[in-house]
């Protein structure tokens, strides 16, 4: 019976080409639109946690005590010996780094900024979150005499300066003294993490020592995890060993990101709901027509002996196949479409100014989860079964006289 | 006393096609009928004569009676069961073909074998051997649509008639036709009632179809004017 039935709807489905292919478009567009959308959403938001996380928290930060309310070099982490240690033989850390840190003057001939100076170690940042990777202009490199700087994308504008030009940075150091120091720009960096494009100038650890007159000490070590889902537990085993740190996660110390990932949650569910409701609606459309107009025909079945169940479940077959045929087409080509933004981009250029302003990459990344897919299954049947509900119970009220009589 | 094939009780049958309006399309109507019979129900529009099929065929229910077919009600029962007793004991033939427009003619006549759970090949052997006796067997792979409307009309006889049921009930089967095909349709139905046994009431108001039925039942006002068996 079950072969009789799907024999029927297949039929009905193959005979009445234009209609079915009509359904499926209709399916297939709504599911590739929310696709992208979600994949796009999705996209941004994680590039703008990414890039927090690769240019400045990590998945954890550790700090001294009393740094985030009151960051001086009186406050380092002193013990980044025994730390470095626990973190290097730790098999769920993928990689660390150590930053000296310190707000400080920026000044060229004409201009000045208050900036925050960083000590770092280029070869451990390019590893950590490839931060070399937003590099500019100029070169990736302090130069041979350690003499160059890195800066910000937004303070190098502000400042007016350009690669090979002079800049002098001046810190109070520990001695609670004025230290300056005359650097080269040897690079320009465009992070995304406006605090960084804005304010950044980083040099090398030695130099920024030599600078704050520092010898020992770091002001963050920053820990990049090889899994999302072990950040708790090493926020954990790191806070036993080292209680009097401060061990923040990213969402701590970025919650707007965190905020922003929810709301974008929220955002995409909402959109998902409204998509598949003017498209559940259509469907409905279409079923609806589908089946009154064939009501003459379910009662010709009906009539012969076919049972109520069994025109009821070639109504079920036909809208399953549709819903599946539109599925799997929209699938197709939401997941091709997302797959070229995934690996090539989507460059939003035009409104790269509004969206630099926010954070956000001008070229943005689509994301592929595998729930996408599933909640669209899933919402893709709904709609199709529930629209021919109504057909469905129109159909059980008539006889089949009646039916056949309804032309 | 032996049972008769159909048993028409006392049926009364009547429409509320407004609030305050009501049609009584028929009256208080008894009749019976014998197995394999060739019966004409004829008389002028608006006489009954479809409800009365309808009825007989349980695909309508009367206001009052009650019919049987070999003994079993079919009245007043549920329509899980109606639908299993008309796939299984009743063919019909409709004014208007009605042939199911997406499937071949062999795929309609093949339909309610299909339904009965017969086999692939008990299908095949059955609808060869109807189509051949109604001159369709080039017709099989065609659509409705693709058919004349007496080509069409000989194809709803034959899925009638595949499934071997006990009673076929023809409502006006040659009104859409022309004389010639309705002539030659009437044929092959007295054939198929004569060489299978079926039982075969039908409805018409022609005179030249009328004339061939063995067993006349004349409706007037939805009332019996007339029980015959000229032949």
């Amino acid at each position: 019976m079950f072969r009789t039935i799907c024999r029927i709807a297949w039929a009905s489905l193959a005979r009445r080409l234009s209609r079915s292919v009509l359904v499926v478009v209709m399916i297939s567009m709504s599911l590739w639109g929310l696709l992208l959308m979600e994949g796009i959403y999705d996209g941004m938001t994680e590039q703008m946690i990414s890039n927090a996380i690769r240019s400045d928290s990590g998945q954890l930060s550790l700090f001294a005590p009393g740094f985030r309310e009151d960051p001086g070099l009186n406050r380092l982490i002193m013990q980044d010996g025994e730390i470095t240690e626990l973190l290097a033989g730790d098999p769920r850390v993928k990689s660390f780094v150590r930053r000296l840190r310190q707000d400080g003057l920026a000044a060229t001939a004409h201009y000045s900024r208050g900036v925050m100076i960083y000590g770092v170690d280029l070869a451990t940042e390019k590893r950590q979150g490839r931060l070399d990777t937003y590099l500019t202009q100029g070169e990736y490199s302090f130069g041979e005499k350690k003499r160059g700087a890195i800066i910000g994308a937004r303070l190098a504008e502000k400042l007016k300066v350009k690669i090979g030009r002079k800049l002098i940075v001046s810190a109070q150091n520990s001695e609670q003294e004025v230290s300056a120091v005359a650097l080269t720009i040897s690079g320009i960096v465009r992070t995304n993490n406006m605090g960084l494009d804005e304010s950044a100038v980083f040099i090398d650890m030695d130099k920024a020592r030599e600078l704050f007159m520092t010898p020992a000490g770091v002001s963050q070590i920053i820990v990049i995890l090889q899994a999302e889902k072990d950040i708790p537990a090493v926020q954990n085993t790191l806070g036993q060993h080292f209680p009097t740190l401060q061990i923040l996660r990213w969402d701590e110390l970025y919650p707007a990101l965190m905020q922003g990932r929810v709301m974008m949650n929220g955002f995409n569910m909402v959109m998902s709901l409204l998509i598949f409701g003017v498209a559940g609606l259509g469907i409905f459309g279409v079923m609806l027509v589908s089946v009154l107009e064939r009501l003459r025909e379910f009662g010709i079945m009906l009539a012969i002996g076919t049972s109520f169940a069994q025109v009821r479940g070639i109504i079920f077959t036909e809208s399953f196949i549709l819903g599946f045929s539109g599925f799997v087409a929209g699938s197709l080509l939401g997941g091709a479409t997302l797959f070229y933004f995934y690996r090539h981009g989507l460059d939003l250029t035009i409104f790269g100014e509004g969206l630099e302003e926010f954070g956000m990459d001008v070229i943005t990344y689509a994301v592929i989860r595998t729930s996408y897919f599933t909640t669209a299954f899933i919402a893709v049947m709904l709609a199709t079964f529930v629209s021919v509900l109504f057909p469905l119970r129109l159909l059980k009220k008539s006889n089949p006289i009646e039916a056949i009589n309804k032309v | 006393m032996k049972q008769p094939f159909l048993d028409v009780k006392k049926i009364s049958k009547t429409f509320h096609p407004g609030r305050d309006v009501q049609v009584q399309a028929l009256v208080d109507i008894s009749l019976t009928f014998n197995r394999g019979e060739f019966v004409v129900i004829y008389g002028p529009s608006g006489s009954g004569k479809t409800t009365l099929l309808n009825i007989m065929g349980g695909l309508d229910s009367p206001t009052a009676g009650d019919v049987l077919l070999d003994g079993e009600r079919i009245t007043g029962v549920e329509e899980k069961r109606l639908s299993r007793l008309r796939r299984d004991h009743i063919g019909f033939v409709f004014q208007a073909y009605n042939l199911i427009p997406v499937l071949t003619a062999r795929e309609n006549i093949e339909y309610v074998m299909q339904l009965q759970g017969r086999s692939r090949s008990e299908c095949d052997h059955r609808t060869r051997e109807v189509a051949e006796k109604l001159a369709i067997a080039e017709l099989l792979d065609k659509l409705p649509g693709e058919m004349s409307g007496g080509q069409q009309q000989r194809v709803a006889v034959a899925r009638a008639v595949a499934s071997r049921p006990k009673l076929i009930l023809a409502d006006e089967p040659t009104a859409n036709l022309d004389s010639k095909s309705a002539e030659g349709l009437m044929d092959m139905m007295q054939a198929l009632n004569e060489d299978e046994g079926i039982t075969i009431i039908f409805s018409s108001h022609d005179p030249l179809v009328i004339g061939k039925a063995k067993h006349s039942i004349l409706l007037k006002d939805g009332q019996v004017a007339a029980d015959e068996f000229p032949g």
